[in-house]
């Protein structure tokens, strides 16, 4: 609700059962590609950039990858007659008695060519129905939470102090995700005058931002200095020492390819809102912006009325947006340790949501509801099913939601030691969690 | 109920400010002089009772021009009627209007208070402008608040819950179900009325509530689309008044749990209400408690004592949830000026920028002496708002933002200079106009004799906790490089001017 120390409080005492986790009982280093393409070559991975997609507002993914056969496909139906005939007839087949929402534009083509691991069922055994709550879960990741988040916590643990812009949000808010014990991920909205006021600049007058600066360090190295008037001290000297790494590397970009809402892009009517994130994450990656980690959002996924009219759009952005941005990427050459490194092999996307949604549709949507699809694209990635398998909609819980069959945890140790190369998952998750075999 | 039990029985000029800027958007060292010498009890009854004349406040808000960022530079003799242009069918540039209308509203209203309730409880009501898709029902909502600020809270939970853009914003338009059918509702507004709104999360219901409390209140609506043309403006079309009532093909009837009561949904006249008002009566203990919080977090103390919010849900339990009631009893409280309550608190980026616009910006009267720069263009400045954090009257989400801390980040760090920049600097939008008029000049009432006194006197306007004597002497010392003079030139008003501008970039300022 309010501070992150009164966070700290609320969260220990509300995330007790999640917390006396220890392990879980989902994921597996095995893959389950059921009737897939077979998998590509993996490419080394040289420079890992790991682009997370925050679905917010609870992806109604039963809409996205239903079940096209089999008894899931009975109870779909069953539970779904408005939605279900929708989707029924507009599906790709992905194997395994599951299908793509031909929406989600683009996906169909990347899943032919291997290169998404579906990771359907991914949850936590003591879900919240609340997006807030339920975002705080995900975001802490932790067996034990202590009010950062598990992304914060890899941060303070692999950056040095000049790693400035290593974390980044396109998000002009910092979720728990990405706050850290001793630092936040860095915000960019956007590329543009990402610096202090022209005028303080202007070498006519007094260098201000030098008095900023000074008065930052004394803030930040008095003792006296109160929690408060530190905290304001860390960021705003954040996006001091930010501005000062950004606006000699960045450098202006035209997409080479349309994105959604971009004239010329084959759909008309597309929302821009995640494509102008991923249009901004590919101008830094093209400018050389140390990133190693970006996360974006797409929001509108909280589909309690008007899904009918509304999923198709969401999709569409979804979709076109992952898509737009992989093919922009296969243009970029990038260098790393003195090697040109195509940025289409260094970046794997991931997309997770805070919770699914109702088996059960309601009168125009669906509510809230717990297990997740996510999903990692991208060329390194081997393609297929993986995790613990869909969720049983024939077995519910008592609420009428699914169970979840995959713990997240696992999804982010996967991250962490088999993407990022950080080995110690069990140093930020807090326990040791199996890792999934997409890599 | 000991934590507000010891009443403060007199105050100093500081202490004044501290109520200003907690209770409303603060007030110039002038004023706040002129209230410490009348006691600490009557004038808070004064300013909680919302007393002052209204008059001048309300003939320039019928002719203020904020939203035609051209025309604020002079003002001409006999303005045009109400230009605020809040129409509310027609939505493309209605939300910037809006917001500027609000923002207006909270530099200006002699009564700080009616509009700093408005911000808290838009705060907790968070309902998104985008979705609703009516400026004018956005702009309704937010005068509901203004109307029943200091009401009891159980009266405004069940007017929140009948209010059309509430309505829209969470479904409850599109909660249907018909009476004797097994149709599902819609539980989108049942959940977060509790979650987000009266209880917390998890906090006293379960999922069975949720679902009956949502069966409760299906078929709510408001009444259909009627756009009338303003007879006395033909440019400006209006939509209907967004009038409740129930559309009883989609009320589900019968009788259902709730809270552990059993309620009659279909009785007439009623249709589901008492189950809103239930939600204060079946868990009046939780609600208190949930209240509290909110009222400690956004006025007082967000890092409140365990023992403050027991006392202060004891006093919102005693006093039956009238907010005037219990918003006396906190203000007037020792607790609340002590000195380990003042600056302990990130202020909010509209109110932070309301605030210090209202200390270097002209006043109501000069503002509308048509000789002078007249009003900030807040619908210019609107824009600015999402990045630097808040954008008002369209959050993101039913939660609407995290307060406090949740307002400091690196991004918001570089709007906030953006900000800071166009009002201490003058930013000018175009030609000559300023987007916030001010004049150096008038932020001196008497002469300064040193960088010091000139310090002293920005910070006295604007507020800062205490800047480190460190601090202080190397801005002057880099701003004052060879003696001190005081005079009208270009110069001078460039170091006064990076002087304010350094003063509320730091860390300090953020804090009120």
């Amino acid at each position: 609700m309010s501070s992150r120390r009164q966070f700290i409080r609320t969260t220990l005492a509300g995330s007790a059962a999640l917390a006396g986790l220890t392990a879980c009982s989902g994921g597996s280093g095995t893959s389950t590609n059921g009737g897939g393409p077979p998998p590509p070559p993996t490419p080394a991975i040289t420079g890992p950039i790991l682009v997370l997609v925050q679905i917010q507002g609870g992806n109604d993914w039963l809409s996205m990858t239903p079940p096209n056969s089999g008894a899931n496909g009975g109870a779909y139906a069953n539970n779904r007659p408005v939605l279900s005939a929708i989707t029924a007839n507009n599906l790709t087949d992905l194997g395994s008695g599951v299908g793509l929402n031909k929406d989600c534009t683009g996906l169909d083509l990347l899943h032919a060519a291997g290169k998404i691991a579906w990771m359907p069922g991914v949850g936590m055994p003591n879900p919240n129905l609340s997006h807030f709550t339920s975002t705080d879960y995900w975001g802490e990741g932790a067996a034990v939470p202590d009010g950062t988040g598990w992304l914060g916590r890899w941060g303070d643990a692999a950056f040095s102090a000049s790693d400035i812009l290593r974390g980044v949000t396109t998000t002009s808010d910092i979720i728990l995700m990405n706050h850290g014990r001793k630092r936040d991920f860095v915000a960019v909205t956007s590329s543009a005058d990402f610096n202090y006021p022209t005028y303080l600049r202007s070498s006519a007058q007094v260098p201000d931002s030098n008095f900023l600066k000074s008065g930052y360090a004394y803030n930040l190295n008095n003792p006296g200095t109160t929690i408060d008037v530190a905290a304001a001290a860390s960021e705003g000297k954040l996006f001091y020492d930010a501005a000062s790494q950004f606006s000699t590397l960045i450098t202006t970009r035209t997409p080479s390819v349309p994105y959604p809402g971009d004239t010329g892009y084959a759909i008309a009517n597309v929302s821009n809102q995640l494509s102008t994130q991923l249009k901004l994450v590919a101008q830094m990656i093209a400018s050389g912006i140390p990133g190693q980690v970006y996360t974006v959002r797409l929001g509108g996924f909280d589909t309690h009325s008007n899904q009918v009219n509304d999923y198709p759009k969401l999709m569409r952005a979804l979709g076109g947006s992952i898509k737009a941005f992989y093919d922009d990427l296969a243009t970029i050459t990038t260098t790393v340790n003195s090697q040109s490194v195509k940025a289409q092999d260094r970046v794997m996307v991931v997309g997770w949501s805070e919770f699914g949604r109702r088996i059960k549709e309601n009168n125009g949507g669906t509510d809230h509801g717990t297990a997740i699809l996510s999903f990692a694209l991208g060329n390194m990635v081997k393609g297929g099913f993986y995790g613990q398998g869909y969720p049983d909609l024939t077995k519910p819980d008592t609420n009428g939601n699914m169970v979840f069959t995959t713990d997240f945890r696992s999804l982010y140790a996967t991250l962490l030691e088999k993407f990022l190369g950080y080995s110690d998952s069990k140093g930020i998750l807090g326990a040791t969690y199996p890792t999934l075999g997409f890599l | 109920m000991a934590t507000f039990d010891s009443q403060q029985n007199s105050w100093t000029a500081a202490d004044v400010m501290h109520f200003a800027r907690r209770a409303g958007f603060g007030v110039t060292p002038e004023i706040a002089a002129t209230l410490a010498a009348q006691s600490p009890s009557s004038t808070i009854d004064a300013w909680i009772n919302q007393t002052a004349d209204m008059t001048a406040f309300n003939t320039a808000l019928a002719k203020a021009d904020v939203v035609s960022t051209g025309v604020n530079q002079s003002i001409p003799a006999d303005p045009a009627p109400h230009p605020f242009r809040l129409e509310g069918w027609r939505r493309q540039g209605g939300i910037p209007n809006a917001q500027g209308h609000f923002a207006w509203r909270m530099q200006f209203n002699p009564n700080p208070l009616q509009e700093k309730l408005a911000l808290f409880y838009h705060q907790l009501f968070a309902t998104g402008a985008e979705k609703v898709d009516n400026t004018a029902f956005t702009v309704k909502q937010i005068d509901l608040f203004r109307a029943m600020g200091t009401a009891k809270f159980g009266d405004l939970l069940l007017a929140v819950s009948k209010d059309p853009a509430m309505m829209i914003w969470l479904d409850t338009i599109l909660d249907r179900v018909r009476p004797g059918s097994s149709d599902v509702p819609n539980e989108n507004y049942a959940r977060e009325v509790m979650e987000l709104y009266s209880l917390g999360v998890d906090n006293g219901y379960n999922q069975q509530d949720i679902t009956n409390l949502a069966k409760a209140i299906s078929g709510w609506t408001y009444t259909p689309l009627d756009i009338q043309t303003d007879p006395n403006n033909p440019q400006v079309q209006r939509g209907n008044d967004g009038t409740f009532h129930v559309n009883m093909t989609y009320h589900a009837t019968g009788t259902i749990q709730f809270l552990g009561g059993t309620f009659d949904i279909g009785a007439p006249t009623t249709y589901g209400e008492g189950c809103i008002t239930a939600i204060l009566t079946q868990r009046g203990s939780n609600c208190a408690a949930f209240l509290a919080k909110r009222l400690l977090t956004f006025f007082v103390n967000p890092n409140f004592s365990s023992a403050a919010l027991t006392d202060l849900q004891a006093l919102v339990l005693a006093q039956n949830f009238d907010m005037k009631a219990i918003l006396k009893a906190v203000f007037k409280s020792a607790y609340f000026f002590d000195i380990s309550n003042h600056y302990n608190l990130y202020e909010g980026p509209v109110a932070w920028i309301v605030r210090m616009s209202r200390m270097l910006c002209p006043s109501l009267a000069a503002a509308t002496v048509p000789t002078l720069p007249s009003f900030p263009a807040w619908r210019a400045v609107a824009p600015y708002f999402h990045n630097s954090g808040q954008n008002i009257l369209d959050p993101a989400g039913p939660n609407g933002w995290a307060e406090h801390t949740g307002w400091i980040n690196s991004n918001t760090a570089r709007y906030r200079g953006k900000l800071a920049a166009s009002l201490a600097l003058g930013e000018v939008l175009t030609g000559s106009q300023q987007l916030f008029p001010s004049t150096v000049a008038s932020w001196f009432p008497t002469t300064p004799s040193s960088p010091q006194a000139v310090y002293d006197r920005l910070a006295a306007l604007l507020q800062p906790a205490t800047v480190p004597a460190p601090v202080q002497a190397t801005w002057l010392n880099g701003l004052w490089t060879s003696g001190f003079s005081w005079d009208n030139s270009t110069a001078t008003q460039v170091k006064v001017r990076e002087l304010a501008f350094l003063i509320l970039c730091s860390p300090h300022a953020q804090l009120h």
